[in-house]
């Protein structure tokens, strides 16, 4: 037998040496370029300065198609491609949530009794396509994205619009509360009630005109022609799109053409995508991904000068029911914000929460500027108080479950949640669901889930869009978000007469707004636990003296250029 | 290879298990005596089975370690703790969450987790689970698996018919992609009494996937076996279908399902670490060394412990199941072929 | 045989009708509403019974069966979650897959010729105990834990490879092979402990046939015999076995290698289908790699038939 192994070994050794040395060629070599070790988010990776700008990102978007995207993911492209009547200022942070005329002439008149709002179009626009803007497209645009649907559709359009919710349901042939003429270019749109946030609504991508006769579904592959400096092209299911400039682009006072071609890549690792960012590979990491914790040494040691967190307006916090023991006692929510550590709550989250107790987060108009009624979250919680507020209550040795969702750091934040429950005296049980049908089953109001993970992100910078999820009118069988079930007057009218005031007067009634919030907090009706930071994280080539971090939607593509 | 006839189309998984291995027994000598005979000969085998002896016990020691060694319980996390090692204090979790390393001492002797648990304490009571679900997984396979094996290949006909039918399409399928679309759906509506999040559920999810791969060869050797003189004599005696299959044709099948077992319980354990790492298994707040990657993935590179710990577990439980299993199976029959496809 | 065929025929389009069914019916037994699913938070009870209305959810399970299974064989299959058309997004991911696949296939192919012949020829002394073992190393590392072990110690540490992803052959060939050879090299390892050990039984098991017998009684050189009767032979089974497993591969069976090293192909796409309950998608991939393997071991069947007399053909 021994006989047979030389000649058979040679040829067979022949061909594993072929790949052997491919794979050996190929360490040698990438060894000696350190960005070839991390490339794999930037194809097209660096080295000229000319060409796009390589955008990172960990989840695709859920479409591209204005009508139906809604994450930020898709807003972050969406919102440069597809102007509506209003937009945002292109500024950094706060500023940016300032409403300004978009493809309107001028912010529209609301009438006295707030329910009529009148805008015109601007004359001489043209789509991405070449063809040009008519004022009956509007009408089309917020019809198409009621069919589709848009997730939002129902509650800004069906909600707010008169007609709206008739048509999306197939009653009638065309949303009856939008008068357009062509001619003239003016567009009436009658409310159903008076909605302060109603320029915001205006300014969602998903009201970004598109021609009349766009086919009435999803089209995430070649997202419809759009009013915009940007277009939407080369979309690769899950893999890729490009943003590029529109060159049937008119420019708008207030919306700059932008320097710089788009290219995103969308790639579920974010380490490897953080990592290319700091070895120069790829130009921008996707503000809403988190850098995994274990990096973040690393880059702040090493490009300290183009990482940065921001807040942007969004809160956690863990909903206590307030219909059902033990959290029907005031002062068994109170435990829960007194003794919840949050710095421990920080630190399981990789850093990125700053402490706090109000609902409205820092950056929102409303935000309370008082102490936190019960004790101060950053350093940390009271646990002997909060034990005593439990034994006081009567609840002691209640049995609570804790809902959560799957994903990091959410399911670590309510296994810790549920063990401090037991130690401050409840019979706590964590309940994990997957995160595709975490909201849904929570919403279920037959399930009456007692407490639990929940968050906000803003939709617009206006306090109403976080009191929808406390008002008591909220309350729904399926898909509710009120979780907590709070269904308390004073908060109810008063959100409700907030709410109504328009856009434009915000700003004078942010005292009445802190007042609103404070007394939520005092209730203790929510058990916020922070608010995220989110990364600003650039590569080198990026001039970060023009870049704008946008308060709404993150890094504005639009201001990005290379030095 | 005279058996592949009897099943003629489906070489292709596997290949039967040869039932004239055991040809050349030296008369006097049972046939099982002869086999471990041929095992305590085996060093290798006899080695890496010792090995597996040996996880398991310290995976049942989990509750010991917890309360007398660690003072942890496999779900406490300490976010907010420090301790103290070698004269200086950490916190357990850094400020951006990254866990502590290995200690080396009675406390987190392992280092951390992303959630500030004990990772030792974590993975003795994930070993058990990784080790209870592959052991339930494994008698689920093998009960149906024979069961269906034996029924098809002695009565033929119809139920050899819808049985194999049965088994093709649950062949057809790729194991994880069953596996992870069973266990996804069962983990978020639970299954009658079963909970979602129960351990029994990824259990039962893998010793379905893996019936084909026991009931296909078991077939084929009840084919050849049915037309034996010794079941032709049952059959003349009067004697049931049910008692044929249970005292004639099952004895006979006693050394290839020994031989089965640790090959099945090997791709169980390995079948469940997949499912949970894919989110799939087990569930939450529950650990598994499978679970105890997925999660450890998450915090490399500055933490790569918490893949590197799990992962050489679960590869040396696996290997020295397999090992022995390899032994087993000369040691019964030299020429026995069997394969698992994943 | 033409009869022998059809029978293959009829029983191959019975077994895909009963896998998609049980697919079906396995994510339509999840308990919640695939419309609030997919409404969203913001959804209002009339959006979500819209949506419901839209995509037929409140039929009964037969007729939402059959329309999802016209979709998908009219080419209409849209993503629940991404309205991207399900054929667009397998596509997209095809080309990892592929190269995941042929590569890979290469690679465990020669190295289990290779490993398994030499544990063959030098049976039951050291090396083929060492191989024994090692094989048995090579089965029992899961692909996401040794996917994982290299990324850290060749990307992270030694920055020899990148950390994961794809990049197209032809956008740049020379990265797309450094981004392959560690999935290639992962997902070998399994295949190459299993392939070795079913060899080198065959071999064995070939050297005692009377062919091979007659061939060295012919005065065949040991290793004439070795090359022209024993390992064709051998050969054979392992072939067959490689044919099903690289259509389960392409098929995105491959769905912990192609996670682990994130290269965004059809097991990815699989494996993010299923944790969003996106059923469409999962449907039309379980589907997908249920033909390749189904058409193959049909194709495989017949041939052998042809081949082999001795076989009956049930």
């Amino acid at each position: 037998m021994k006989r047979y192994v030389r000649p058979l070994a040679a040829w067979l050794l022949t061909a594993v040496a072929a790949l052997a040395i491919a794979a050996c060629g190929g360490s040698s070599s990438s060894s000696s370029s350190s960005s070839a070790a991390t490339s794999s988010a930037a194809a097209s990776s660096g080295g000229s300065s000319s060409g796009p700008i390589n955008v990172v990102v960990g989840t695709a978007p859920d479409s591209l198609d204005p009508g139906f995207g809604y994450t930020t993911q898709a807003a972050e492209a969406d919102w440069l491609s597809y102007t509506g009547l209003t937009t945002y200022a292109h500024a950094n942070g706060q500023a940016g949530g300032q409403v300004i005329p978009g493809l309107a002439t001028a912010l529209p008149t609301v009438s006295a009794d707030g329910k009529t709002y009148t805008a015109t179009l601007r004359p001489g626009l043209h789509y991405s396509n070449g063809a040009a803007v008519k004022a009956s497209d509007f009408a089309y645009t917020i019809e198409r994205s009621s069919k589709i649907p848009w997730g939002g559709a129902g509650q800004f359009y069906g909600g707010t619009i008169v007609g709206a919710a008739d048509y999306a349901a197939g009653k009638a042939k065309s949303i009856s509360g939008i008068k357009a003429d062509d001619a003239t270019g003016k567009i009436t749109i009658h409310l159903i009630a008076p909605y302060g946030a109603f320029d915001n609504v205006l300014a969602f991508p998903s009201s970004g005109l598109v021609p009349s006769g766009t086919p009435m579904k999803n089209m995430p592959n070649s997202p419809p022609p759009g009013v915009g400096p940007y277009k939407i092209t080369n979309v690769v299911a899950n893999q890729s799109f490009q943003v590029v400039k529109n060159s049937h682009w008119t420019p708008i006072p207030g919306i700059p053409s932008g320097f710089s071609d788009i290219s995103v890549k969308i790639s579920s690792n974010v380490s490897s995508n953080a990592l290319a960012v700091l070895q120069n590979s790829a130009d921008v990491f996707d503000w809403a991904d988190t850098i995994p914790g274990s990096l973040l040494p690393q880059i702040q040691s090493q490009a300290s000068s183009r990482y940065s967190k921001k807040v942007m307006n969004s809160t956690y916090y863990v909903f206590m029911n307030t219909k059902t023991k033990p959290f029907s006692s005031q002062l068994a929510r109170e435990a829960v914000v007194t003794g919840l550590d949050q710095r421990a709550m920080s630190r399981l989250g990789s850093g990125t929460l700053i402490p706090g107790c109000f609902f409205l987060p820092p950056q929102m108009i409303g935000h309370p500027t008082g102490q936190c009624p019960y004790g101060n979250p950053a350093n940390g919680g009271d646990l002997a108080k909060a034990k005593q507020l439990v034994k006081q209550s009567g609840m002691a040795g209640t049995p609570v479950t804790v809902w959560s969702e799957t994903r990091t750091p959410r399911q670590q934040w309510m296994t810790y949640y549920t063990q401090f429950l037991n130690q401050i005296g409840f019979k706590a049980s964590q309940k994990v669901i997957a995160d595709a049908t975490y909201f849904p089953t929570i919403g279920s109001l037959k399930l009456n889930p007692q407490t639990g993970f929940a968050d906000w992100n803003q939709d617009f910078p206006n306090p109403i869009d976080f009191y929808l999820l406390v008002q008591g009118s909220a309350i729904q069988q399926t898909n509710n978000q009120n979780f907590g079930q709070v269904n308390d007057p004073h908060v109810n009218s008063t959100s409700a007469k907030l709410g109504a005031t328009p856009g434009s007067k915000l700003a004078s009634i942010a005292g009445q707004w802190q007042a609103l919030d404070s007394y939520l907090a005092q209730k203790a009706y929510i058990g916020v636990f922070g608010y995220q930071t989110f990364p600003a994280f650039t590569s080198t080539r990026i001039d970060l003296s023009s870049a704008i971090f946008h308060g709404l939607y993150g890094w504005d593509w639009s201001s990005l250029k290379l030095k | 290879m005279a058996t592949t006839s009897a099943s003629g189309t489906e070489f292709s998984g596997e290949i039967p298990v040869s039932s004239e291995g055991v040809g050349e027994i030296p008369p006097g000598i049972g046939p099982w005596q002869l086999a471990w005979r041929r095992l305590r000969r085996n060093k290798t085998a006899l080695f890496f089975g010792g090995l597996f002896l040996l996880i398991v016990v310290l995976c049942m020691l989990a509750p010991v370690y917890s309360h007398q060694i660690a003072h942890a319980g496999p779900a406490d996390g300490f976010p907010d703790k420090q301790i103290h090692v070698g004269g200086t204090t950490e916190y357990v979790l850094g400020v951006t969450g990254i866990p502590i390393g290995p200690t080396w001492h009675s406390r987190f002797f392992l280092g951390a987790d992303g959630s500030g648990r004990d990772v030792a304490v974590r993975l003795l009571y994930g070993g058990r689970n990784s080790l209870e679900i592959g052991a339930i997984a494994t008698i689920i396979t093998m009960i149906l698996g024979v069961l269906l094996g034996v029924v098809a290949g002695y009565l033929r006909g119809f139920s050899d018919g819808v049985i194999r039918f049965g088994l093709d399409v649950l062949w057809a399928f790729p194991a994880v992609l069953l596996g992870v679309s069973l266990g996804v759906s069962i983990a978020v509506g639970g299954l009658g009494p079963i909970k979602g999040n129960s351990l029994y559920v990824p259990a039962l999810v893998i010793g379905i996937v893996y019936i084909p791969y026991v009931a296909r060869p078991v077939r084929g050797q009840v084919l050849g076996l049915r037309e034996r003189e010794f079941v032709d004599a049952a059959r003349q005696q009067g004697l049931s279908h049910s008692r044929i299959m249970l005292f004639e044709i099952l004895p006979n099948l006693a050394s290839t399902i020994v031989v089965f077992m640790p090959l099945i319980l090997a791709n169980a354990i390995l079948l469940e670490a997949g499912l949970s790492y894919l989110g799939a298994g087990v569930q939450p707040p529950n650990a598994s060394w499978g679970t105890m990657i997925s999660d450890g993935i998450n915090s490399i590179p500055a933490a790569f412990h918490n893949v590197l710990v799990p992962g050489i577990m679960l590869v040396l439980t696996v290997m020295s199941i397999n090992v022995f299993g390899d032994g087993l199976r000369d040691a019964l029959d030299p020429r026995a072929k069997v394969r698992i496809a994943h | 045989m033409a009869r022998f065929i059809v029978r293959r025929l009829l029983t191959m389009i019975a077994v895909l009708f009963a896998i998609s069914l049980v697919t079906f019916a396995i994510f339509e037994a999840i308990p919640s509403d695939p419309a609030v699913r997919l409404a969203g938070r913001h959804a209002t009870p009339q959006q979500i019974q819209q949506i419901s209305e839209k995509y037929g959810f409140n039929k009964p399970f037969y007729v939402q069966y059959l329309r999802t299974m016209k979709n998908i064989f009219t080419g209409q299959a849209y993503s629940y979650t991404q309205g991207f058309s399900v054929t667009d997004e397998i596509k997209a991911g095809l080309p990892a897959t592929v190269s995941l696949a042929l590569g890979a296939g290469v690679l465990w192919l020669l190295t289990s010729i290779f490993v398994g012949t030499l544990a063959a020829v030098r049976a039951g002394r050291y090396t083929d105990r060492m191989l024994t073992v090692l094989s048995m190393a090579g089965v029992s590392f899961p692909p996401f834990f040794l996917g994982a072990v290299l990324i850290y110690f060749l990307g992270y540490q030694a920055h020899i490879f990148p950390l994961g992803g794809y990049v197209k052959l032809t956008s740049d060939p020379w990265q797309w092979l450094t981004h392959m050879i560690l999935p290639w090299f992962t997902l070998s390892v399994l295949f190459v402990g299993f392939y070795s050990r079913v060899l080198r039984s065959t071999i064995l098991d070939t050297v005692n046939e009377d062919y091979v017998r007659t061939a060295h009684a012919k005065g065949l050189s040991d290793n004439q015999v070795l090359m022209r009767h024993t390992l064709r032979n051998s050969l054979i089974p392992i072939i067959s076995l490689w044919g099903l497993d690289l259509a389960q591969v392409i098929g995105g069976g491959a769905i912990l290698t192609e996670s682990v090293f994130n290269l965004h192909g059809i097991g990815q796409l699989a494996a993010q289908s299923i944790a969003g309950l996106d059923i469409i998608v999962i449907l039309v991939i379980v589907m997908f790699t249920a033909f390749a393997v189904v058409i193959l071991q049909a194709v495989i069947d017949v041939v052998y038939a042809l081949l082999d007399p001795r076989i009956r053909l049930v």
